[in-house]
C-alpha cells in the first residue's frame, strides 16, 4: 500500500506539472497544422496546390524540432513562407518552454525525494527472505552491515546523511542493502522500510542522537506489536522508557558492556578471546586466554567509559584511581580522584609504580595513546585497557601491544549483529558464565571443541529454525511421527561415521532453553538451534536438513533409493525404501 | 560402494558415449553413421531416463529435464530416419543425414549436461 500511494504521488507530481506545456504545445500545433491546410501553394493546372494535414503534420514535425528538411513536398510559395516562419518560431519557443518544465520538474528536490522514496519501497517489496530496518548508517551502520552481508542477510537501512547513503550504495554486499535518505524518526519511512511487512523481524536503531533512537523505537513499536527492537542508547533515563515499550526491546550500551566483559574476563579469562573469536577479529586465537589482575587501577578519564568501568572495578572491591581534568562531585567508591590532564606528573602522584592496571578511557585517540606511553614508562607490567574511539587509528592501536582495546562502535556492531543473526548466544552466555558448580569446565570443554573442530578456520555462528520453509527435510520427517535425533543431522551426508565440523550450542523449543544440548535429543517442529561451525559444514548441514535424501543417510546410514525403479527394486530386496 | 550409483552412472555415461559414437564421421555422408547405432542410443537413453524418474530432489529434477531433452532430439532423428527411407522413400541424401546428424548433435549436448551434473553432485555436498 505504500507503494501504490507513492507511485501515483509521482505520476500525479508529472502529470500536474506538464499540463500546461502539454496544453500549449498542442494548440500551437493545431493552429500551425490548420494554417499550413488551408494556404493556397502555387498553382498546377491552374489549380492552387493544398497540403494534406498529413503533410503538415509532417513539416511541422521537423519544424518545431529545429530539423528543417526543407519544403516538402513541394516548393512553398511566398505565403505559406510567411506562415511557416510564424509556426517555427512559435513552436520552437513553445518546445524550449515545455522541456525547461520538464527539466525544472526533475531537478525540484521533493519530486526527487518522491521518486527516491518510490525506489527505495519498491526494493524493499522485492525483499522475500527474513531482513532487518537498520536506522543510522555512521560507523556501527557500516561495520553491521559488512557483518550482516557476510552471513547473508538482507537489510534496508535509512539515514539522513545523503553521502553516508550514497557511500552505502557503492559497497559490495552479497545481499541487496537498500537505502533512503531520510529521517527514520517519521512514520511514514518507517513505513516504506516495511515494518509492518511479515518478513521484517527486527528494527535497530542505532542513529548518533539518542532521543531520535528513542523515538523511533516508540514509534517502531505502535506500528508493528510484535517486532523486535535493538536500541542504542547510553542514557539511563531513556532506558526506562525503553524497557516500558513492550515486547522484545534489547538496550544496547556499548560502555556498559564493555564494563561486564571486562569484569567477566576477570573470572573467566578464556571469554575475551571466545568473543572476540567468535566476531571474527583478526588475529585472534581461541588459545590466547588473558586475565585482568586485581589491585590498584588507575581510571584516565571519568566519562562515560571510565564511569562504567569504575563502577564495574569498585563494584568487585578494587582500588581505582581516577584522573580527570574536571571535578567530579559524586565519587563512588572511588580511592583518590586527582583533577588535572592525564601526565606523567600526574600519573605518578597516582601511585603508578603499585598500580596493576590502567584504563586510558578519554574520547581523543591521541591522547589515550599518549597516556599508555607514559604509563608504561613509569611501570611496565601494567595491564593496559584503552578505548579506541576512531576506526581510521586502528593500525597505531594494534601496533602498541594493548591488552585490551575498546572500540564503542564496533562493540555495539558486534552486539547489534549477534542479537540479529544469532540470537540464542546471549542465553548460551548467560548460562556458561553463570556462577555455578560443572560451568567452567562446561566452558573450557567448549573451547576445547571449537579449537578442534574449527581451530584457525572462520566460524559462522548459524541459527537454524525447525520449520518448513527453511528445513523442509525434518520438517517433513516429523511431521510424519518419526524421530530425528540433534546427532542426526550433526552427521556428515557423505560419511556416516564422520562429523560435520559443527557444535549446537543451544536449543530453544518453546520457553525451554537448553544449553549445549545431547546428541540423543529428539528436535521438534519449532525448535531454534544455534551452531557453531565453519562456512562448509554450514552448506553441508543446509544440505541434511532440506534434502531428504541425505537427511535418510544421515539417520539410517543407507542411501535411500532415487526413482521409482531403484525404489522397485529396493522393495524386492526388502531394503527401506521410505 | 552403492549398487544404485553404479547402475544410474552406468546408464548415463553409457548414453553419452554411444551418442558420441553415432556423432562421430563425416556429417553428411550415411555409410559414416550405423542405424544400430541410433537404436541403441535411443534405448540407453529411455532406460537412462526411466531410472531418473521418481527422484524428488532439485538435482534429480535437472537431471530428469537433459535426459528429456535428449530424447526428443533422439526420436526425432529417429522419425525423420524413417520417414524418408520408407514414406517419401527419397533415401539418406545428404541434407537428410545432415540434420539427423545435427540432431544427435543437440542430443550429445543435453548428456553431455546430464553427466556434468551427475559428477559435480557427486564431487560436492548434495542438495
Amino acid at each position: 500500500m505504500a507503494e501504490s500511494t507513492d507511485l501515483s504521488r509521482v505520476s500525479f507530481i508529472v502529470m500536474r506539472e506538464m499540463r500546461r506545456p502539454v496544453m500549449a504545445l498542442i494548440t500551437v500545433y493545431a493552429v500551425s497544422i490548420l494554417g499550413m491546410v488551408f494556404i493556397p501553394g502555387h498553382e498546377v493546372g491552374g489549380k492552387p496546390q493544398y497540403l494534406s494535414v498529413f503533410h503538415a503534420f509532417y513539416f511541422m514535425t521537423y519544424t518545431a524540432t529545429t530539423t528543417g528538411f526543407g519544403e516538402i513536398p513541394f516548393e512553398f510559395n511566398d505565403a505559406q513562407r510567411l506562415w511557416a516562419m510564424v509556426c517555427l518560431y512559435v513552436s520552437v519557443i513553445t518546445w524550449f518552454y515545455a522541456i525547461g518544465s520538464i527539466v525544472r520538474l526533475f531537478q525540484n528536490p521533493f519530486f526527487v525525494r518522491a521518486v527516491e522514496e518510490r525506489k527505495f519501497s519498491r526494493q524493499v517489496l522485492r525483499i522475500s527472505e527474513p531482513y532487518f530496518i537498520i536506522c543510522g548508517f555512521g560507523d556501527t551502520g557500516s561495520v553491521l552491515a559488512r557483518g550482516l552481508s557476510d552471513y547473508g542477510v538482507p537489510a534496508v537501512f535509512i539515514d539522513g546523511d545523503e553521502d553516508r547513503i550514497r557511500a552505502l550504495t557503492l559497497r559490495d554486499y552479497r545481499v541487496p542493502m537498500p537505502g533512503l535518505c531520510a529521517d527514520a524518526s517519521v512514520p511514514k519511512h518507517l513505513l516504506e522500510a516495511g515494518i509492518r511487512r511479515r518478513n521484517c523481524q527486527a528494527i535497530v536503531a542505532i542513529t548518533n542522537n539518542e532521543e531520535i533512537n528513542l523515538k523511533i523505537s516508540a514509534l517502531a513499536r505502535l506500528l508493528n506489536p510484535s517486532i523486535r527492537i535493538i536500541t542504542l542508547s547510553k542514557v539511563d533515563v531513556f532506558e526506562e522508557t525503553l524497557a516500558n515499550l513492550g515486547g522484545e526491546v534489547h538496550i544496547v550500551d556499548p560502555f556498559k558492556m564493555f564494563a561486564k566483559v571486562l569484569v567477566t574476563t576477570m573470572t573467566h579469562p578464556s571469554f575475551y578471546p571466545l568473543n572476540n573469536w567468535l566476531v571474527r577479529a583478526p588475529r585472534v586465537r581461541l588459545s590466547d586466554a588473558i586475565k585482568p589482575p586485581f589491585g590498584k587501577w588507575i581510571v584516565c578519564g571519568y566519562g562515560r567509559m571510565g564511569h562504567e568501568i569504575n563502577h564495574a572495578l569498585v563494584k568487585q572491591g578494587m582500588k581505582t584511581v581516577v584522573i580527570d581534568p574536571h571535578d567530579c562531585s559524586e565519587e563512588e567508591g572511588i580511592d583518590s580522584y586527582i583533577v588535572g590532564r592525564t601526565t606523567a606528573k600526574t600519573l605518578a602522584q597516582a601511585g603508578i609504580e603499585n598500580a596493576v592496571g590502567i584504563l586510558a578511557g578519554t574520547d581523543d585517540d591521541g591522547h589515550n595513546l599518549g597516556i599508555l606511553l607514559n604509563a608504561r614508562k613509569l611501570n611496565g607490567n601494567l595491564f593496559t585497557l584503552v578505548r579506541q574511539n576512531r576506526h581510521e587509528n586502528r593500525i597505531a592501536f594494534e601496533a602498541s601491544q594493548i591488552d585490551m582495546i575498546m572500540q564503542p562502535t564496533l562493540v555495539t556492531a558486534r552486539r547489534v549483529l549477534f542479537l540479529l543473526v544469532a540470537p540464542l548466544l546471549k542465553p548460551f552466555f548467560q548460562h556458561l558464565l553463570k556462577d555455578e558448580p560443572g560451568r567452567k569446565e562446561d566452558m573450557a570443554k567448549v573451547i576445547q571443541q571449537l579449537e578442534q573442530k574449527i581451530g584457525r578456520r572462520q566460524p559462522h555462528l548459524i541459527t537454524v529454525d525447525i520449520e518448513r520453509d527453511r528445513c523442509s527435510a525434518v520438517a517433513a520427517c516429523l511431521e510424519e511421527g518419526e524421530q530425528v535425533l540433534l546427532g542426526d543431522i550433526l552427521k556428515h551426508p557423505d560419511n556416516f561415521n564422520r562429523k560435520l565440523d559443527l557444535i549446537a550450542f543451544v536449543v530453544k523449543s518453546g520457553e525451554v532453553i537448553s544449553v549445549l544440548p545431547p546428541d540423543d535429543y529428539r528436535i521438534k517442529v519449532g525448535d531454534q538451534i544455534l551452531f557453531c561451525g565453519t562456512g562448509a559444514s554450514r552448506r553441508l548441514l543446509n544440505a541434511t536438513l532440506n534434502n531428504e535424501y541425505n537427511l535418510f543417510y544421515v539417520r539410517n546410514g543407507v542411501h535411500l533409493p532415487k526413482g521409482y525403479f531403484m525404489r522397485w527394486y529396493a522393495q524386492r530386496q526388502n531394503r527401506p525404501v521410505a | 560402494m552403492n549398487f544404485e550409483k553404479v547402475v544410474f552412472g552406468f546408464f548415463i555415461v553409457l548414453s553419452l558415449t554411444l551418442n558420441f559414437g553415432f556423432f562421430l564421421g563425416e556429417m553428411d555422408n550415411p555409410e559414416h553413421h550405423n542405424v544400430f547405432e541410433l537404436f541403441a542410443i535411443i534405448v540407453v537413453n529411455f532406460i537412462a531416463t526411466g531410472l531418473k524418474l521418481g527422484d524428488r530432489s532439485q538435482i534429480g529434477a535437472v537431471l530428469l529435464a537433459t535426459s528429456l531433452v535428449a530424447d526428443l532430439h533422439l526420436v526425432a532423428a529417429a522419425t525423420y530416419w524413417t520417414v524418408v527411407i520408407h514414406v517419401t522413400e527419397t533415401g539418406l541424401t545428404p541434407d537428410v543425414m545432415v540434420s539427423i546428424i545435427s540432431l544427435s548433435g543437440g542430443a550429445l549436448l543435453a548428456n553431455f549436461i546430464s553427466v556434468i551434473i551427475l559428477v559435480s553432485d557427486t564431487l560436492m555436498s548434495r542438495l
